[in-house]
Formats: C-alpha cells, sequence, structure tokens
C-alpha cells in the first residue's frame, strides 16, 4: 500500500509544479487551492508513514506511531477543511452570497484538530492488516462528515445560480467524498483516504484550476482592461479638448487655443487610420499637424514642404511619414539641440513610380550606423517583431511598404553632403480614383 | 444692408460662448439674438425671433438638428441654416444637402475662418436677391461689377482695375461692396474664384494646376492654401471626396 502512496504524491507533486509554475491571478479561490495542494502534499506524506508504522507496530515505538497518526488524521481533517473552504469560495464567487457557515467551519476545524490531538487511540491488528479504530477514528469520520455535509448542503442551496462546469466540480468532489467514506468505512484495511482526497484534489485542478484556464482568465482580464482603455471614446477626447481650446481663447491665449487645435487635430487624424493605404494628402495633413506642434516646442526646428500638387490623390501606405519625420527628429535633430531643418519633398520618379524624401540637417549617422541600418531594412524579413526599440519606427514602415505595394519599392537612406541624412521612400504611383 | 440677426444653437454651453464671444459680429454687420441649447427651444427661438441665420449644431438633445431645419423650413423658408458638426459625421452631410442648408462648417470651429463662412452667406443672399429688383441705378454698378468679375476671374483683378473698367473710384467700389453685399471686395473675389475652381474640380477632369490658373491663381501653392482654408480640404481632396461620394451613392 505504501506504493500508492508514493505514487499518489509524485502525481500530486506534479501537479503542484505545474500549478505553481503557472501564471495566475491571485484570487481567494487560487490561493486556497495552492494551500490546499500543499497541505495534501503533507497529508500524503504523513499517510505513507502512518501505512508504514501502523503495520510495523512492534518494531516502531508506540509514542512514535501515536504522533504520525495524530498529524495524517490532522492533515487529514484540515484537508477536508479546505475541500469546503474552497467549495464555500467558489459558490460565493457565484452567487456573491456571505459565506454565513465559514465561523462554524472554522470552531469546528479548532475542536477537530483539538480531539485528533488529544482523543485516545486504539490500534486494531488483523491478519489482512492493521488500522486504527475506537474513538479517534469515528471522530475523525464525523468531522470528514461535517464537511462533507457543508460543502453539499452549499451546492444543492445554490444549485441553480451555479455555473455547470462548477456545479460538476463540486458534484464529482463530494460523489468521490461519500463513495471513498463509505468504502473505507466498510473495509478498514483498505486505506484508502488518500486515494480520495487525490481524487478530489485532482477533479478540482483538472476542472477547475488547470493552467490553460487559469491563463485564459488572466489574458481575459489583461483584454479587459486592455479594451476599457482603448473604449476612452475618442470624441470625448477632442470635444473636450476643444472646449478647453475655447475657454482659453476666451481668456485671451491665441497661442495656447492654436495648439489645443492642431492638437485636436492631430487626434483626430489619427483615429482615422482605418484603411491600409490613403490619400498623400491625408497623410500629409497628419505630418503637418505633428510638425507644428514639434516646431513650437522647439523654435529652432523649422520645417519645409514641397509636394507635387498632382502627387495629392497618390495612394501611400498609412501613417508611413510621421515615423520617418520622429525618427530623423530623434536620431538627427536632438542631437543638434532641435536646431535644424527637415524637408519633406514628394516627386514623380519615373512613369509610374513616386519618391518622398525627408531630409534632415541633423547630426547624421553615428560611425557604423549608416552599415547597420541599411543591413536592417534590407533583411527586414528576418528581422524579428519588435515591440520597442530605435529601429522600430523605420522597421515597421518599410515592412508595411513592402507588404502593401510590393518588394522592389520600400525605404532607403542616403548621407547628405552637406551634413544629416535623407530617408528615401520609393512608392508605385496609383490614384485612388481612376 | 441691414444687420443679420444670428440665433446660436448648441448644447455645450462653451461652444456657443465661443461662437458669441471669439467672433467678431459686429464688423460682419451680424448680432447674436439668442441661443437654445436643444432643438425644442431652437424651434421656438427661431419661430420668436426670427433670425436671418441659425448656426446648429446637428447633435443636440429632444430633436436633431436636421430635424429642426426641416421643421423650420416650413414656417420660415428665407432662414439661412448653417451646420457646425464633428468631422465625423460626414454621413450627415448628404441629408444636410438635401435639406440645402447655406452651408456647413467642421467643428473644432476655427472663429477667424467663420468669417468666410459669413460672407459666403451674405454673398448668397445676395445673389438671391438680384433677380429681385432691376430697377435702381445703384443695382445695376455692382451687378455690373459682380458680371465682369465672373467673366474676368482669370487674370489679375484688383480695385483699380475695376476703377478703371467702371470710371469709379475704388474707394467707391469698395463701400459699395460693403453697403450692397457686407463683404468686401477681396472676400467676395475669393468667394467667386472657390465657386468657379468647385465647379471645375468636379466637373473636369482638368489637373489641379490648370484649374489653379483658370480661377485666378498663378501659383498652385496660393490656390491649394485658399482653397484648404476655405473647405477644409486640398483641391484634389476635394475631387476625391465627391467621386467617392458620388461612387458610393451609385452603389
Amino acid at each position: 500500500m505504501l506504493r500508492m502512496e508514493i505514487a499518489l504524491f509524485l502525481v500530486l507533486a506534479f501537479v503542484a509544479y505545474i500549478y505553481f509554475s503557472a501564471e495566475k491571478r491571485y484570487t481567494g479561490l487560487h490561493r486556497t487551492f495552492s494551500v490546499l495542494l500543499v497541505v495534501v502534499l503533507l497529508h500524503l506524506v504523513f499517510d505513507g508513514i502512518t501505512v508504514y508504522t501502523v503495520n510495523h507496530l512492534d518494531t516502531v515505538p508506540r509514542l512514535l506511531n501515536d504522533l504520525f497518526h495524530r498529524l495524517f488524521i490532522g492533515t487529514m481533517i484540515l484537508v477536508f477543511y479546505l475541500f469546503y473552504q474552497y467549495i464555500a469560495i467558489l459558490v460565493d464567487e457565484e452567487t456573491g452570497k456571505l459565506r454565513r457557515l465559514d465561523r462554524a467551519a472554522r470552531i469546528y476545524l479548532v475542536i477537530a484538530e483539538l480531539g485528533d490531538m488529544l482523543l485516545p487511540i486504539h490500534y486494531a491488528v488483523t491478519p489482512s492488516g492493521n488500522y486504527s479504530d475506537g474513538i479517534h477514528v469515528t471522530f475523525c469520520y464525523l468531522s470528514v462528515a461535517f464537511y462533507f455535509l457543508l460543502g453539499t448542503g452549499l451546492l444543492i442551496v445554490n444549485w441553480k445560480q451555479m455555473e455547470t462546469k462548477k456545479r460538476m466540480a463540486i458534484g464529482i468532489v463530494s460523489l468521490v467524498e461519500l463513495i471513498v467514506t463509505t468504502l473505507q468505512g466498510f473495509h478498514h484495511t483498505w486505506l484508502i483516504s488518500g486515494m480520495g482526497i487525490t481524487l478530489i484534489t485532482l477533479a478540482f485542478y483538472l476542472i477547475l484550476e488547470n493552467p490553460d484556464i487559469l491563463r485564459a482568465e488572466l489574458v481575459e482580464q489583461k483584454m479587459s482592461m486592455l479594451y476599457l482603455k482603448s473604449q476612452v471614446n475618442p470624441h470625448f477626447l477632442y470635444n473636450t479638448l476643444d472646449t478647453i481650446r475655447i475657454q482659453a481663447q476666451i481668456n485671451g491665449d491665441r497661442k495656447v487655443a492654436d495648439l489645443l487645435m492642431r492638437l485636436v487635430d492631430f487626434f483626430r487624424l489619427s483615429v482615422k487610420v482605418d484603411r491600409p493605404m490613403v490619400s498623400l494628402d491625408d497623410e500629409m495633413e497628419l505630418l503637418e499637424a505633428y510638425m507644428e506642434l514639434m516646431c513650437y516646442r522647439y523654435p529652432e526646428l523649422t520645417c519645409e514642404y514641397d509636394i507635387d500638387p498632382e502627387l495629392g490623390g497618390a495612394l501611400v501606405p498609412n501613417f508611413i511619414l510621421q515615423p520617418i519625420v520622429e525618427n530623423s527628429l530623434l536620431h538627427g535633430l536632438k542631437n543638434k539641440g532641435y536646431r535644424g531643418n527637415v524637408t519633406i519633398l514628394a516627386r514623380k520618379a519615373g512613369e509610374n513610380r513616386m519618391e518622398i524624401c525627408v531630409r534632415d540637417t541633423g547630426s547624421g549617422f553615428a560611425e557604423g550606423k549608416k552599415a547597420a541600418v541599411d543591413e536592417l531594412l534590407r533583411d527586414y524579413a528576418k528581422q524579428a517583431p519588435k515591440l520597442e526599440g530605435n529601429s522600430i519606427g523605420i522597421l515597421n514602415v518599410q515592412k508595411r511598404i513592402k507588404l502593401l505595394c510590393g518588394r522592389e519599392y520600400g525605404l532607403s537612406y542616403t548621407e547628405n553632403e552637406t551634413g544629416g541624412v535623407t530617408a528615401h521612400i520609393l512608392l508605385p504611383l496609383e490614384e485612388e480614383i481612376k | 444692408m441691414k444687420r443679420l440677426r444670428v440665433l446660436l444653437v448648441d448644447d455645450e454651453i462653451m461652444i456657443r460662448e465661443g461662437f458669441k464671444r471669439l467672433f467678431d459680429w459686429e464688423a460682419h454687420d451680424c448680432e447674436v439674438v439668442g441661443e437654445a441649447a436643444d432643438g425644442m427651444e431652437a424651434l421656438a427661438k427661431i419661430d420668436t425671433l426670427r433670425p436671418d441665420i441659425a448656426i446648429m449644431d446637428i447633435n443636440i438633445p429632444i430633436m436633431n438638428g436636421l430635424k429642426v431645419i426641416q421643421l423650420a423650413r416650413i414656417k420660415h423658408p428665407d432662414t439661412a441654416f448653417v451646420i457646425v458638426s464633428g468631422y465625423d459625421d460626414f454621413s450627415y452631410c448628404r441629408e444636410a444637402l438635401r435639406l440645402q442648408i447655406t452651408d456647413y462648417i467642421l467643428k473644432p470651429v476655427n472663429y477667424e475662418e467663420f468669417g468666410t463662412c459669413i460672407d459666403n452667406l451674405k454673398i448668397a443672399l445676395f445673389q438671391r436677391r438680384i433677380p429681385a429688383r432691376e430697377n435702381q441705378q445703384e443695382e445695376r454698378t455692382i451687378e455690373g461689377i459682380t458680371r465682369y468679375l465672373q467673366e474676368h476671374l482669370a487674370e489679375e483683378i484688383s480695385l483699380s482695375v475695376l476703377a478703371e473698367e467702371f470710371h469709379l473710384s475704388g474707394q467707391y467700389i469698395s463701400q459699395l461692396f460693403k453697403s450692397e453685399i457686407g463683404v468686401n471686395f477681396l472676400a467676395y473675389l475669393t468667394n467667386i474664384r472657390m465657386e468657379n475652381a468647385k465647379k471645375l474640380l468636379l466637373s473636369t477632369s482638368l489637373s489641379v494646376a490648370d484649374i489653379s490658373e483658370r480661377s485666378g491663381y498663378g501659383d498652385y501653392r496660393v490656390f491649394t492654401k485658399v482653397f484648404k482654408k476655405a473647405e477644409g480640404v486640398t483641391p484634389s481632396q476635394y475631387r476625391r471626396d465627391f467621386l467617392e461620394e458620388a461612387k458610393n451613392f451609385r452603389d
């Protein structure tokens, strides 16, 4: 029988390992289950020891035998208390009812543990194996029955309000508990309590606590947070900004009013990103709003545009210019204290191509940086998707151009003779409406 | 030119305050005679105050702005309506056109540019009046001038050119515009040039540069800037939006 205890212990230890290494939320329910796992493992250890000692009454000192027996029964009562507690929290989460029986359960736990420590133990010796009997064991059965009744009672009372899965978990657990205790009650030498407890713990684990479910819960929670964040109505945002703008203007602060106006423009335009391709005019509008705000923040920064008006309707991948310009500002002009100029040019390059250039008078590429950027842009497909970092912007632009327009188009950088760099974006010339 | 009476309709007090205090009504020969914060109030105020112009938000409580216009039109066909709408309610615009509103402006409202809108209203009112009066000498002068402008808008025109053509002083012509139409000469000229450009953008496939030239702007950059200021979009966007709208309508 000892072998079974060892097997059960190993199975649950494995479960505990998976459970504790899984990412999860820290709710009362999961905490209770964690405690339960630890106590059950402990219980199985004592179970194993007791199975050995009870069958070696003559070699193991009586005192040691009693001690392990009391620890075995003590942890068992605690396990059943935790089973009840787990069910109670489950029901509580589902129905929102107060757990009025908690106090009774706790008081009984103290009584049961006291009884376990103080009541005399008697061992029955039979040819098919030894076991303990008498008042100590009867008391233990009583405790199990008490928590069993509390748990099943909760299930029956709240049957209708429970989710099927949870109902099933509690149902299976109660059934296992009932069958195992009954069998153990009739066949004292079977010593299957450890198996019953393991089965119950496994049932909870498989139905309610397995890592997939925990992860799904976690993801759901994160998603709903993101969802809520992104659900701030954009209309609310720019209507409020607009109200502030009007107030500023009424107060006579023209500059603040103008800046808020541009900020509203920028938000409004960047919220409109629902199409993969937009007209160059739309793209320029967003860029102008952005640049105007930046030039206000850095008065020595200037910006010029030279856009062929015939290209106004040409389609470009959405949101490609702002990241490139931002890149020029952060890596070129920032080093010069934002003193300098950014020029945006758009012109035809051959029959059905166009080129957009972003030329800055910044600090230019640092030693070896040009080669690194060239490589990054050439081997764009090999780059792992990054979520942050310096080159995320240009890499993203490169990937989208290649994807949306074709492999022969894309982004490249050259160094200016007079200092600074120029970004060249080569694109096919397509009109929105032919 | 009598002073125009204006009713402001918006559910947000700050927007109404903005209109009231940040736009120079005096300089545009207008006065704000009342405000309303919802559709019912707007309808009642239009009845009692009889404004020449109602500036209406569409998204207002109780009854939306378009419904108000529809109902008010029955009793007050001469009231001009200017719709103030959020950028994303373009779907409203089709219905707005059906209701023949006089003009619409987009939020956020730029109060300086709102003057153009008022000028356009005055020009529209003037053009509506033309057939009604024909006998007086004065009217013929202004009509002659406006007809001349219409025919020569691709050329370089200034007050002095007009003065020479009509044997009048530039100052007199300038005053004539102010008293007859209520707008200054340049605003009028820009208005008809823009109207011409819009017509060409929608009815021809001429390039923006060509249209710019035919509308009296040698430099397309200046033209694009002026057009964008007046219409909120660039000339090519304007053309595209229309074609897209037309396409959606067909579908």
